[in-house]
């Protein structure tokens, strides 16, 4: 009878110490992340509240970057498949386009779709980004195509627009932003800022601490 | 006789070696650039942009200097992305030097082609995409490249 109770009470307290331990190693860091609300990439608002439950990974980007976000949103295919399928399920991978005029829902579905139906896409009015940015403190900055200088590395095939999308296309700019990746808990505090850099199976463990808190 | 001989081939030799010498020696000083390894990143359906990577190597005793990339599928430059301060910013590249001995590593988060404006009706993994690489030296060297998925 005793026997029992004390290797409960011994499981109770390792959870307890476990929990202990990941909030001293990931502590909720205060002033960065909140509430908010946003477009999906099927066109419904959505408040970032729905994700509360889960464990969210939240990172900023837009569909006409060539090199960072294909490269962000395959290092963050890969650490999704190195979750358990329950995990993955309880697991929100969650892009935030910074560039919302460009990007629009189905634009923003069709290139997120490429590394995983899974992924959500985020998109919104140009304020609801702006907000988004500004409580994660994250940044980006425009950066016209028509203000780089070619020089002697330049178009060679000249285009003709034919119509408004091919101008609206090619008036796309691309941006610098902020590549840090917010691993968030269920309650959508922010517990850990990552990058590309961190190995996949350390960013897998801070996630299973977090879905087992 | 045969004296007469050894000292005619001696000299032949010389004058050879003479000849060949300051040849060898001027082709050893010349740049030799290869472009190894290149590959253009398979972009969602969607997109209009996608980004080459490789390695441009200068096996050569001088440098050379990339000038223009030219293709017929898509507008390409040449950026770096460097991260400052948890900031990713793409910089723009004129040109750039490889020196003497040395490769340049085109890869994710550091240097790369920009490919913008793709023609996407020519962009599958089943065609090869030729690019044209403008050097000061060497002028141009085209290398057809193949189109495929990152294995990030």
């Amino acid at each position: 009878m005793l026997k029992p109770m004390l290797i409960s009470m011994l499981i109770c307290l390792s959870v307890v110490n476990a929990n202990h331990v990941l909030a001293q190693a990931l502590p909720i860091l205060s002033g960065v992340g909140g509430a908010f609300s946003a477009i999906d990439a099927d066109g419904n608002a959505i408040e970032s509240t729905e994700f509360s439950g889960n464990v969210v990974v939240l990172a900023f980007g837009y569909t006409n970057c060539a090199d960072i976000c294909p490269f962000t949103l395959g290092y963050l295919k890969r650490l999704y498949a190195g979750l358990s399928n329950e995990e993955q399920q309880r697991t929100r991978i969650v892009f935030v386009t910074i560039d919302p005029e460009y990007d629009t829902p189905g634009h923003l579905k069709g290139f997120i779709g490429h590394f995983n139906k899974d992924f959500i896409g985020l998109s919104g009015t140009q304020e609801q980004i702006d907000y988004i940015v500004s409580l994660y403190q994250a940044e980006y900055k425009p950066l016209s195509v028509l203000d780089i200088p070619t020089q002697n590395i330049r178009r060679v095939n000249p285009k003709l627009f034919t119509n408004n999308q091919e101008l609206k296309d090619d008036k796309a700019s691309l941006y610098s932003h902020t590549v840090t990746l917010y691993l968030l808990d269920k309650q959508g505090y922010t517990r850990s800022l990552e990058y590309t850099g961190t190995p996949v199976d350390e960013f897998i463990d801070k996630i299973r601490g977090l879905l087992n808190e | 006789m045969n004296k007469s001989w050894l000292m005619r081939s001696i000299i032949l030799l010389g004058l050879i070696a003479l000849t060949v010498m300051p040849t060898l020696q001027a082709n050893k000083e010349k740049p030799q650039i290869k472009i190894n390894d290149f590959w253009i990143v398979l972009a969602p359906a969607v997109a209009n942009n996608t980004a080459g990577y490789g390695i441009i190597k200068n096996d050569g005793g001088q440098a050379d200097t990339l000038i223009a990339i030219e293709c017929d599928n898509a507008h390409v430059m040449l950026h770096k992305t460097e991260i400052n301060s948890g900031r990713a910013q793409m910089i723009h590249l004129h040109n750039m030097v490889i020196d003497a001995h040395s490769e340049v590593v085109l890869e994710p988060m550091s240097f790369h082609l920009m490919l913008m404006d793709l023609n996407k009706e020519t962009f599958s993994s089943e065609t090869d995409i030729s690019l044209r690489f403008k050097f000061e030296k060497s002028g141009v060297i085209e290398v057809k490249v193949p189109v495929r998925e990152p294995q990030y």
